[in-house]
């Protein structure tokens, strides 16, 4: 596979986790979704993986940095997991509201295995790894702003679970924000 | 606390930003064993499934 391939293919990868914070970040602002603990430890996880992709995108492909992707990805579809067994038997309850017939736990777990399954097949593609300099030399716009758009979304983040949370323990069905009220 | 994660991820980006790849891992580890701990002690009900 092209070199040039898999580096949009990673470029892509880092905006589709872009897209999964953001859209979280939407239903939480627009709709008043307020995440639960379990949900900001997910998007955790989503950004630990998407971190993987953008030490690629930064320092070039290497092995480790789709381990980054995989231990990341594993983690954030532990705790997917653990939120859809909580909610699995019917009458059980669920948290938040369904989006195509799904609750956005189980889609977090969906999307969390097929980063790991990605990861899986782009460590297949040996050659990657004896290129000797790397890509951020030549970062183009699609990578580039993939990785502003990941910075901002990570800042987002810390700022929005801090306003929620404060400095302890989020509660676990949150109705309003602890620092503004 | 629940934000720990997220700040030490976004150092770790920074220090990637910064071609500093040693303390970008550094604080990628930091940022996921946090995230580990803090799902450990977010654990509190016991799971209502027969396995």
């Amino acid at each position: 596979m092209p070199s040039e391939v898999l580096r949009l293919l990673n470029a892509l990868g880092l905006v589709a986790v872009d897209t999964v914070l953001l859209l979280a970040f939407a239903d939480q602002l627009w709709f008043h979704d307020l995440p639960c603990p379990l949900c900001v430890l997910q998007r955790a996880g989503f950004v630990a993986a998407g971190f993987g992709l953008a030490l690629n995108l930064i320092f070039g492909p290497r092995p480790s940095h789709y381990g980054v992707l995989i231990l990341g990805a594993s983690a954030g579809a532990v705790v997917a997991m653990r939120q859809t067994l909580l909610h699995i038997v019917p009458g059980s309850g669920a948290y938040g509201l369904p989006f195509l017939g799904l609750h956005l736990y189980t889609w977090a777990f969906i999307l969390f295995a097929a980063m790991i399954v990605g990861a899986a097949v782009l460590l297949f593609a040996d050659r990657q790894f004896g290129r000797p300099e790397p890509w951020s030399q030549r970062l183009s716009l699609l990578p580039l702003t993939a990785i502003v758009a990941f910075a901002l979304l990570i800042v987002g983040n810390f700022v929005s679970t801090l306003l929620l949370c404060g400095l302890g323990f989020c509660p676990d069905n949150p109705t309003e924000y602890l620092l503004t009220g | 606390m629940m934000s720990l994660p997220f700040l030490l991820f976004a150092c770790g980006l920074g220090a990637a930003w910064l071609r500093q790849r040693g303390a970008a891992m550094g604080f990628w580890v930091a940022g996921l064993v946090t995230l580990l701990v803090l799902f450990r002690l977010h654990m509190t009900d016991v799971l209502n499934i027969a396995l």
